[in-house]
């Protein structure tokens, strides 16, 4: 998760993997669309792979980078705890309050 | 994948309480600690600041965006110090009435936002405590605290 989120914490690398979400480019087309060098691109494409946010695969010559949206999954497993949590014990909390007002009544 | 399809988690949960009692949890200090925090500062207000003391030592701080009353509240959230940098983040919740009921339906939306992960650092810090005290537990002194403090 820690290299997860590294690599999503530069913008330029949000921008590279939200390109690499729609199409599946090689490094010298992906430095095409940003005013950066190609050394900074590659740099920024082995991050995103370490990270298991990119996958890489030659064809020919070329190496093709495309986005793993699985990369993502841990960032969002957490998240969604972190809401399940908190909503089974607003739950729990409200329905006890509920059964109070409820005997109150009576 | 679209940055859309990353940006949001959604989650939903079915409460027997009627949404006028379910609301309160989010607008009074003493019932927001029954389930969220140790202890919080609420202005439950467009505009209004919030700070809910999450496990003593994690600290979630925010602003309420939107409120009407027993149907919805938007807020921003982040943690102070934390991970997800406060305010750089958006939740909703909506209270919709079923039978005697209320869905409560939540959407944090923001997450991989260039403000919220600009202390990605935090994160192994952070996750391990909140999940413990998430879970009821302890998490016990901070060791950061101690080498903060000693730096």
């Amino acid at each position: 998760m820690q290299e997860v989120l590294k690599a999503l914490a530069e913008p330029r690398r949000q921008e590279i993997l939200r390109l690499l979400g729609t199409s599946e480019l090689a490094s010298g087309e992906i430095a095409g669309h940003f005013a950066v060098s190609r050394p900074a691109i590659s740099q920024h494409l082995q991050v995103l792979k370490a990270a298991g946010l990119v996958s890489e695969r030659r064809l020919g010559t070329r190496h093709l980078y495309q986005a793993r949206p699985e990369g993502l999954a841990e960032l969002r497993a957490f998240i969604e705890g972190f809401w399940d949590d908190a909503l089974a014990r607003l739950a729990q909390a409200a329905e006890a309050e509920e059964r109070r007002l409820q005997r109150d009544q009576r | 994948m679209t940055s859309a399809e990353i940006d949001y988690v959604e989650r939903e949960v079915r409460i027997a309480a009627r949404p006028e009692v379910v609301f309160e949890f989010f607008t009074d200090p003493l019932k927001m600690v029954r389930w969220k925090g140790v202890d919080a500062m609420l202005d439950p207000r467009p505009g209004g600041t919030y700070r809910v003391n999450v496990t003593g030592r994690e600290v979630a701080l925010g602003e309420y965006v939107e409120i009407v009353p027993h149907s919805r509240i938007v807020i921003t959230w982040g943690w102070e110090g934390g991970p997800i940098a406060p305010g750089s983040t958006r939740v909703e919740f909506n209270f919709i009435p079923d039978g005697d009921g209320t869905i409560v339906r939540l959407r944090h939306s923001g997450l991989t936002g260039e403000a919220a992960l600009q202390h990605a650092e935090g994160w192994d810090h952070f996750l391990p405590r909140l999940a413990l005290a998430a879970a009821g537990q302890d998490p016990g002194a901070d060791p950061w605290v101690q080498s903060e403090s000693s730096q």
